[in-house]
């Protein structure tokens, strides 16, 4: 067999687990679903009589309409989904471990490495699927608070959140690495949590731009790469290199592992 | 001379506080079943997963077919199958499904996949679990999935590491059944390690006594009383030890 066609076998392997599994389907839903149903909340909160509720959601979706709405989806996104990106990466790659499934991947035709590159190309597709599917969400949503059809300036914050999705998709690679070396689901989890705190104290001190786990959701919060964005689009291109060593590091942890903790 | 299945040589895997395997030597025949036995801690599951390339040895090689399995092809693994701790059962997937993947996984040509399956299914009675998933089956019966999942692409070298623990008494027959069929009929080589003598007497060629991570001598499986055997070996080499 060539390795065009094991890597074959091990994708056709990782989307079938990946489909039959609920985390995969429930965080699909959570993300497509949960953020736009979020929005929508602060909206109508923002809207209320509630003077409190007003004033706090205000500011979350302050510009109105379809801009403010999406603003707030980019913020909603730029943390819930790290968080749901990562938690689908550590289970993809410390179930294994915790499902005791790893000797079986030991002693076969297909390399680890390959292995582990199925299950990040698997991600890649369901994380994109993930991200069309947020934008249709959102654009239910809109249309259901009667935000009006969206103009051409709407379609390009909608084109942002698309690429805001699918960078948070890609930030969330470590999960996968920290999965393996950790041996589980849970060294995954709290990786991506730490990434999540981190971006968090990154924006608190203004380094926000130059921390591509922050420079995203910075990114579209602000004016999307308009002239008064905060992140430019050097700082923003950060990332694909970012994801690309920790996808890097995983397939090389999968090449070297052993079992022995 | 004829290309033995398994060839391991000088292996040796030293843990923290001294455990691991020492200085291991075993040539296993094809249609030869190998069994190895040994008390809890022996080394028993540190050597199979040694012999799988689970583990890096610190010393010692191991030749699959007279491949080194640091180098080793493809299609060398694709003629291996193996048990070691925990079964290679997803789940998510149903009984089908999880053979499906462990064929594919193993390189079966996909348009034989579904009859390879069918066939695994019939072999271990498997039959009627055949559409539920993984997750809600029996231990024993996760195990005999596992198994099935080992076997099914027929190997010509089986490993599997206690693989009898959680089985009922009639799929402890059935894999009894199978193996000395792929020994006998095919010529695969087998090497299993087992604490429960019995069991091991009953299908083994060969028996090898591990212990402190040592192959300290073999019982005959044909022995009167093979246990009083095991245990004198294991006393007199603790003594020795000592």
């Amino acid at each position: 067999m060539t390795r065009f066609q094991l890597l074959g076998a091990a994708i056709t392997t990782e989307a079938l687990k990946i489909r039959r599994a609920r985390v995969g389907v429930a965080t699909l839903i959570m993300l497509d679903i949960g953020i736009a149903v979020v929005c929508v909340a602060a909206v109508l909160g923002a809207r209320s009589d509630d003077a409190a509720l007003a004033a706090k959601l205000g500011p979350l979706v302050a510009e109105g309409g379809w801009a403010g709405y999406l603003s707030a989806s980019a913020q909603v996104t730029a943390v819930a989904g790290l968080l749901g990106f990562g938690v689908v990466l550590a289970w993809q790659f410390g179930r294994e471990f915790s499902d005791g499934t790893v000797t079986g991947l030991f002693a076969i035709p297909v390399p680890r490495r390959i292995m582990a590159a199925a299950k990040l190309l698997v991600y890649m597709c369901w994380a994109f699927v993930v991200s069309s599917g947020l934008v249709v969400s959102l654009l239910i949503g809109g249309a259901s608070l009667g935000l009006g059809l969206p103009g051409s300036d709407i379609w390009s914050l909608l084109a942002r959140q698309y690429g805001l999705a699918l960078l948070t998709a890609g930030l969330a690679v470590p999960a996968a690495w920290a999965a393996t070396l950790g041996r589980g689901l849970l060294a995954g989890i709290a990786s991506i949590i730490a990434v999540i705190m981190l971006a968090q104290i990154a924006v608190f001190t203004g380094l926000g731009a130059w921390f591509p786990f922050a420079a995203p959701g910075l990114w579209a919060a602000t004016a999307g790469g308009g002239p008064h964005s905060l992140v430019s689009a050097g700082q923003l291109a950060l990332v694909a290199p970012v994801a690309a060593a920790f996808a890097g590091l995983t397939l090389q942890a999968w090449h070297r592992l052993q079992l022995d903790r | 001379m004829v290309e033995a299945a398994l060839a391991v040589a000088g292996l040796a895997r030293r843990f923290r506080g001294g455990a691991g395997i020492h200085g291991v030597n075993l040539r296993i025949e094809p249609g030869e079943i190998c069994a190895v036995v040994g008390l809890n801690g022996a080394g028993k599951s540190t050597f199979m997963k040694l012999v799988l390339g689970m583990l890096r040895p610190d010393a010692g090689t191991v030749m699959v077919k007279c491949v080194d399995i640091r180098d080793a092809p493809a299609m060398t693994w694709a003629k291996v199958g193996h048990v070691v701790e925990h079964p290679f059962a997803y789940p998510e997937l149903t009984t089908r499904a999880n053979l499906g993947l462990g064929a594919r996984l193993h390189a079966v040509e996909p348009t034989k996949i579904k009859r390879v399956v069918e066939d695994a299914l019939d072999e271990l009675a498997l039959g009627p679990y055949a559409n539920v998933r993984a997750g809600v089956l029996s231990s024993g019966n996760r195990q005999r999935l596992g198994l099935t999942s080992a076997l099914q692409h027929n190997p010509s070298l089986i490993v599997l590491d206690e693989p009898t623990n959680t089985l009922d008494p009639a799929g402890v027959i059935l894999l009894r059944e199978a193996l000395l069929r792929r020994a006998r009929r095919t010529g695969a080589a087998v090497l299993v390690s087992s604490h429960h003598l019995d069991e091991v007497a009953r299908i083994a060629d060969r028996i090898l006594v591990l212990n402190e991570g040592r192959i300290i001598g073999g019982l005959d499986p044909g022995g009167v009383d093979i246990e009083r055997s095991f245990f004198a070996l294991i006393h007199a080499d603790t003594e020795e030890s000592a």
